[in-house]
């Protein structure tokens, strides 16, 4: 509570504060942005010196490439799977491990670990499994579905990584969702079991409702991830093959570094935020409504 | 609190002051590090990482000749593309003063890097290799090396399929190569294995199919203006067809033909090497990994790629050779002292022992220059040499756009994997030229 008499104070208090936070800020997240904004609509190649203005060219190129657009696609489709799987996956181990199994701290633990493993290097183990472990093992007994490199089809490449993003974060949501199984109070299931509700009916009419800020706060954090995957994507498929895989990160990545078009790059990149800043807003929007008090 | 009231502007202050002055110091740092001492600290961004051991000895073997001179090898990160970095260096204001680049990236730097004409190698350097680095009469690259590709045999598995001493003349058309794979398999070998990366295929062996147009490298470049114009056709180029079919029997007689995309870089010169296939795919650069598993003694060379069935077309008897990596000279922040210091470098590389010896015999480098006429140290080279030396070379296209290997190298991995037929691939490069920059 700033309490100082007169504009200047409280404006001087202020800044005590928040301004080597928004000195920050501004320098490596507005300026940058606004700088971004400004490329698209230049045609820069991302190393000449000059530049030259071209309107909104760029936007039009956005609209034509037809391969940002199937990319796009494409990622809404792992995201899709991404979040559903990871978050169903992490509520279920939150809940089997809210329930006082022995060594339920050393499994929370355990499931948690893949978030400690940086992208990339999970991206080269997994690699390593699906190039050679597994091939290793379908070929000796003799399994059909693992006897050639999964990473060499476009479709199992696909599910290669939606399983891998999934093992990924999972351990992180659930303990978001063990946060928020903790907290449901116990007088409330209580008084449900006295009235004569059963397990999954207390679950479904308790249980869940009380735990949607944990389901916004992970499919939240899940979307985002998702729509901006690009370090698994990067070491375990590397787009391919043929760029089958080529979520829509890796793909403005290529447009404005590979294709040296760094302003077509730059457009496709604030399209993608406002489209991903849409969905991400109505999903908070429209979850925030669901929310219940005990 | 009236204390801090007080004295809360001031803290203010003092909290940008240490932020700025931070900013600033380590700006600053560099340069004033440079002039102060006598010595000269110079940096090179290696974008062949099979050489950057070596490269950190020739560097310690010029500060011995040169003991005010340090050179710095940085690496460009596995996989990344040396344009990506510098350019990366570029827009941190933290350039090396030598960049390690590909022919076709010098034109985008040519405003940032030094002219070079004046220097003495060029005198020296072989017909055509600064070529692509001249602009308005201006040289701004170093031509570092000499690269070629084709058919590497292991000549233990081709001399044991022939029975009897090999002769690579013989193979000079696609029915003689398909000969040769049948004489290998029924040897008990397998006759190749075709690696399935996008660079391989795409930046190597699709551009035969430009570069095979023509003896006269303007009428290529004709070719490759009418693709982008759209009015050439590919679906219907007799050497592209040709081409094609070669790789028809290439994927046909393929070790990995199951999968053929899960086939990796590091498996190919293992195969060579220890004579479980005969022939691969590749270029020079390779030798280091091949002589790691060599069991022939040390005998390979390289076959041409043939496009047709008759011997005497161009293309059937060549190998596709080129400047690959050039150096650039910073001019924006390098300081007089280190750009003197690094052209020092350069003649170093040129026309001392020492920088010729690790050039051709450390780094395996096919040198650029009339003047190093130490023959190559090893056999990929030497048969590369003597196709040069022959006049059975033809030009590598080293100056398609950037994405080219990108694009069409998944084409062309798409056809190898049978997802897509050659009519599909044919369409995809020529929507491809109709957009490319």
């Amino acid at each position: 509570m700033i309490t100082e008499k007169g504009v200047w104070n409280r404006l001087r208090l202020r800044l005590l504060f928040t301004g080597p936070t928004l000195f920050t800020f501004i320098t490596v997240m507005i300026i940058p942005f606004l700088y971004g904004i400004y490329l698209t609509f230049t045609n820069w190649d991302g190393i000449s010196t000059t530049q030259t203005m071209v309107g909104f060219q760029n936007y039009g190129a956005v609209f034509r490439d037809a391969d940002f657009w199937k990319s796009f696609g494409l990622t809404l489709k792992y995201v899709l799977f991404t979040v559903v799987f990871t978050n169903v996956l992490a509520f279920l181990l939150a809940y089997v491990l809210t329930k006082g199994i022995k060594g339920q701290s050393f499994f929370r633990a355990g499931f948690f670990l893949p978030n400690l493993v940086g992208g990339i290097v999970l991206g080269f183990i997994w690699q390593f499994i699906f190039n050679n472990v597994l091939v290793y093992i379908g070929q000796q007994a003799g399994i059909g579905i693992f006897s050639a490199s999964w990473l060499a089809d476009p479709d199992k490449a696909f599910w290669t990584l939606v399983i891998v993003t999934v093992w990924q974060y999972a351990g992180y949501m659930m303990v978001i969702y063990v946060a928020g199984l903790s907290g449901v109070p116990g007088d409330v299931l209580e008084a449900a079991s006295i009235d004569g509700a059963s397990g999954w009916l207390k679950m479904v009419k308790m249980t869940i409702p009380l735990m949607i800020p944990s389901f916004i706060v992970c499919i939240f954090l899940s979307l985002q991830r998702g729509f901006m995957v690009y370090d698994v994507n990067l070491s375990l498929t590397k787009g391919g093959p043929f760029k089958s895989t080529e979520f829509v990160s890796m793909h403005v990545y290529q447009k404005a570094f590979l294709s040296r078009d760094y302003g077509v790059g730059q457009a496709e990149a604030l399209v993608l935020f406002l489209l991903v800043a849409a969905i991400t807003l109505l999903q908070v929007y429209f979850s925030k409504k669901l929310e219940v008090e005990a | 609190m009236k204390l801090f009231k007080g004295s809360s502007l001031m803290v203010l202050l003092l909290a940008f002051v240490v932020v700025l002055s931070a900013c600033g110091n380590s700006a600053d740092s560099g340069k004033s590090s440079d002039s102060s001492n006598a010595d000269v600290k110079i940096t090179l961004l290696n974008s062949k990482g099979e050489i950057q051991t070596q490269l950190e000895d020739a560097a310690k073997a010029f500060h011995e000749d040169n003991p005010g001179i340090t050179v710095e090898i940085q690496a460009v990160p596995t996989g990344g593309s040396p344009f990506e970095r510098a350019s990366a260096l570029y827009a941190s204001g933290n350039p090396p003063t030598m960049i390690m680049m590909d022919t076709g990236d010098v034109e985008k730097f040519k405003d940032r890097v030094l002219d070079l004409s004046e220097e003495k190698w060029n005198g020296d350097a072989v017909v055509n290799a600064t070529d692509l680095t001249t602009f308005d009469g201006k040289n701004y690259a170093f031509p570092l090396a000499i690269e070629g590709y084709g058919f590497i045999y292991n000549k233990a598995v081709v001399d044991k399929a022939v029975g009897g001493s090999f002769d690579p003349s013989t193979i000079n058309t696609t029915e003689a190569l398909e000969g040769l794979f049948k004489q290998i398999e029924a040897s008990g070998k397998k006759a190749l294995v075709v690696s399935p990366m996008d660079w391989s295929l795409g930046a190597h062996y699709l551009p035969l199919a430009y570069a095979g147009q023509n003896k006269d490298m303007a009428e290529v470049n004709k070719f490759v203006d009418a693709l982008r114009a759209g009015t050439a056709s590919i679906a219907d180029n007799k050497v592209f067809n040709g081409l094609m079919d070669t790789f028809d029997v290439m994927m046909k007689y393929n070790i990995d033909k199951a999968s053929a995309l899960s086939s990796t870089y590091e498996r190919g010169p293992e195969l060579l090497g220890k004579g479980e296939v005969g022939i691969w795919f590749m270029g020079n650069w390779s030798w280091p990994q091949i002589s790691s598993f060599d069991t022939a003694n040390g005998e390979y060379g390289f076959l041409p790629v043939p496009i047709s069935n008759n011997a005497a077309d161009y293309g059937n008897q060549e190998i596709s050779s080129a400047v690959s990596k050039r150096l650039v000279l910073d001019k924006e922040k390098a300081t007089p002292e280190q750009q003197a210091a690094a052209k020092k470098f350069l003649d170093w590389i040129v026309y001392q022992d020492k920088g010729q010896d690790f050039l051709v015999n450390k780094a395996n480098i096919i040198p650029a220059f009339k003047n190093i006429t130490i023959p190559a140290a090893d056999p990929l080279g030497k048969s590369i040499q003597d196709y040069i030396s022959r006049g059975k070379s033809e030009q590598s296209m080293s100056a398609l756009p950037a994405d080219h290997w990108s694009i069409l190298g998944a084409s062309m991995q798409k056809y190898l994997a049978q997802s897509g037929d050659r009519a599909l691939l044919a369409k995809e490069i020529e929507e491809y030229w109709k957009t490319a920059k």
